[in-house]
């Protein structure tokens, strides 16, 4: 057993206030190892406004891909550089530093790996380009076409989003297409939707539950592009549609485009997630948020489906707050919820 | 010549489709729009344009062209895309939004 589990709490969290960053570091890590965070996960709420000096190695970089279609492109600004006059690269820049600070703080992860993986980011990718992806290496932003979006750097859960998609593929790895794929892009949206939450200290009454407010120019009918909290109300307007996505498996829709729906169908966990999240009221990353990451990162694989996803959520339920507890009980009424 | 154009996926999941035909085009679009297809190369693609691994977030294309004697259809994954497609995908791409 390694010596650090045996420091006591309170001292940890004097290191935490108190020691130098690596200290810090240290005993962030120990406090929220998950041995020692069952007893101990009060403690995350209590010392996060504190904590802000307290962070893993943080290293992100961010380049200009300057309209083209090359990555990583040309980089801009590299860690502790100073601000750039360019909005985008900040946004980019203090996006994967929200996300970060969210991962280590909240579940003791140094970023995507777990090892202090270097983020890099690449905006203004492509002509008009109206999306944002993770890559298997790195993030990547578009400008969006000034019709319909704006840049996508501009919401910190798209940000939050994409930095997940790295976090899964090192974790469940889950296959991106049909019901691996919609889980996938489901913990995307949960995870980018509480790294808002986090960095603006919403309960679960006060947070929006939206993925991607404020990337639509303005005049378009959209509160954004989805909703966890209502799956299928993001967008009703006569350029973009309806939002199609379903709240439940009655629902799920069958189709060859976009990988077998992986944007459409992530609506349904996304709906069990705010299930758990309202049932248990608070905070949705000091439950709800402790209950998927466990999911995600030692239950569910590559194949993993939605009923795989009840039942490893609602195990990781059980392993963190007992057998039968409120915990556990709320996370399978939640996917009974949406038909599982 | 007709060409029927569909991108699907990406962060929005947003479809986005357009059917355009040469002759209703104005010529300067028709002519730009045939240069594209010609330095694609676009009836020497394979059908099925694919990643070996589906990556997140990114568009899928497809893209049909009848000719007078040929049809083709290739569908893509964005991150599969060659280089001498890419300015052809643009410029349908941007073609499609005004038309919606």
């Amino acid at each position: 057993m390694p010596a650090s589990f045996i420091i006591p709490t309170y001292i940890l969290q004097s290191i935490i206030v108190n020691g130098d960053k690596r200290q810090q570091a240290m005993a962030w890590a120990t406090l929220t190892s998950s041995e020692q965070f069952r007893g101990e996960r009060k403690i995350l709420t209590v010392l996060a406004p504190l904590a802000s000096t307290a962070t893993g190695t943080k290293r992100r970089t961010v380049y200009d891909a300057r309209h083209g279609y090359s990555l990583p492109g040309r980089l801009v600004r590299g860690e502790r550089d100073r601000k750039s006059k360019d909005v985008a690269v900040n946004e980019a820049y203090d996006g994967c530093g929200a996300t970060f600070d969210f991962y280590f703080r909240v579940f003791g992860r140094r970023s995507i790996d777990a090892r202090g993986f270097r983020l890099d980011s690449t905006v203004h990718y492509g002509m008009n380009y109206d999306n944002a992806f993770w890559n298997g290496r790195q993030m990547v932003y578009g400008d969006g076409d000034g019709e319909i979006f704006r840049r996508f750097t501009v919401a910190l859960d798209v940000i939050g989003h994409e930095l997940t998609h790295g976090v899964t593929q090192c974790e469940a790895d889950l296959d991106y297409r049909d019901q691996p794929g919609a889980l996938n892009e489901s913990f995307s949206d949960v995870f980018g939707s509480l790294v808002k939450q986090y960095k603006r200290r919403q309960s679960v009454e006060e947070a929006d539950w939206l993925i991607g407010k404020g990337l639509f120019m303005p005049g378009i009918k959209a509160k954004g592009i989805r909703s966890l909290k209502e799956p299928g109300t993001a967008y009703d307007d006569p350029l973009l549609g309806k939002d199609p996505q379903p709240g439940h498996m009655r629902d799920y829709v069958r189709t060859s485009d976009d990988n077998g729906g992986v944007h459409i169908n992530s609506g349904i966990p996304n709906r069990a997630f705010y299930g758990l999240a309202s049932r248990l009221r608070g905070h949705a990353w000091e439950k709800a948020g402790q209950i998927w990451y466990r999911a995600l990162c030692e239950k569910l694989h590559t194949h993993s489906t939605f009923a795989d996803a009840l039942n490893m959520t609602a195990r990781a339920a059980g392993e963190l707050y007992g057998l039968n507890s409120l915990e556990q009980k709320a996370t399978r009424e939640a996917w009974a919820e949406v038909g599982l | 010549m007709r060409i029927l154009f569909e991108r699907t996926g990406g962060f929005a999941g947003l479809k986005l489709k357009a059917a355009l035909d040469e002759e209703t085009l104005p010529s300067a679009q028709a002519r730009r729009l045939r240069k594209l297809l010609e330095e694609s190369h676009f009836f020497d693609l394979p059908l099925r344009l694919e990643a070996l691994t589906a990556r997140p977030d990114r568009f899928q294309y497809r893209l049909t062209v009848e000719n007078d004697n040929c049809i083709h259809t290739v569908q893509a994954s964005e991150d599969a895309v060659p280089p001498e497609m890419r300015p052809l995908l643009d410029w349908l791409t941007a073609t499609a939004r005004q038309q919606k």
